[in-house]
């Protein structure tokens, strides 16, 4: 293999480790690096929205598991505060 | 919405200690019962809406893995909160709503006070919030 292929893939690998490495530092563990990198990241986007926009609808289930209701629905009157996330 | 940190995916040891354990819901009945889960364990008493299994509010909202907006009247984001956790920020919703709106007034807080009364609704302040997972 010419040198300027393995200096290549050496440098390409040695990348690789130290973004492991950094990743692992900021997530607490090589665990948590690899579980943000796997499952957090392709689900986390930035998204378009800004402030001025229309609120965008949705329709979401009440706790009761059969009435349904539109965020549209809450707003109007008094402003909305929607507080996103999951319980784990 | 979905899980943040369920057991078959990116399970933290804060969830073993703080005994919050679940699987990725695959039907809205498991993410039912995970909402359900949570609002009788804290006594959540603010309306709660859990989004269906595609997530539909959660891509509209980029709200994953958790972001707070305020909606004003007219139905236009009048604040849109960072994407959590790091930037995820209550306070700083609460400081909007105060600039705004004025300072809010609990109700129940006001009446604790020794000779206290309770205190009228703040005009405008924060009003239903729905949570998917936390909204589920």
């Amino acid at each position: 293999m010419p040198l300027f292929w393995k200096w290549a893939i050496g440098i390409f690998l040695f990348l690789l480790v130290a973004v492991f490495v950094g990743l692992s530092y900021m997530a607490g563990s090589p665990r948590d690096a690899y579980g943000m990198v796997r499952y957090a990241l392709p689900h986390m986007h930035k998204g378009t929205l800004k402030v001025g926009d229309d609120a965008p609808d949705a329709r979401l289930l009440a706790l009761d598991g059969e009435n349904h209701f539109h965020i549209r629905e809450r707003t109007g009157k008094k402003p909305l505060v929607l507080v996103f996330g999951s319980f784990t | 919405m979905r899980e943040a940190h369920p057991t078959d995916e990116w399970q933290m040891k804060s969830n073993l200690k703080d005994d919050v354990c679940y699987a990725q819901p695959k039907t809205l009945a498991q993410r039912l019962t995970i909402a359900n889960d949570f609002t009788r364990r804290f006594k959540y008493t603010v309306p709660f809406g859990v989004d269906d299994m595609s997530n539909a509010a959660e891509a509209a909202y980029s709200a994953w893995p958790e972001r707070l907006y305020v909606i004003d009247e007219t139905g236009r984001i009048a604040y849109r909160g960072g994407m959590g956790p790091f930037h995820y920020d209550p306070k700083e919703v609460r400081a909007w709503l105060s600039a705004k709106y004025g300072e809010v007034k609990h109700p129940e807080k006001e009446s604790e006070k020794p000779g206290g009364t309770p205190a009228a609704p703040v005009p405008g302040a924060a009003g239903t919030s729905a949570r998917a997972d936390k909204k589920s």
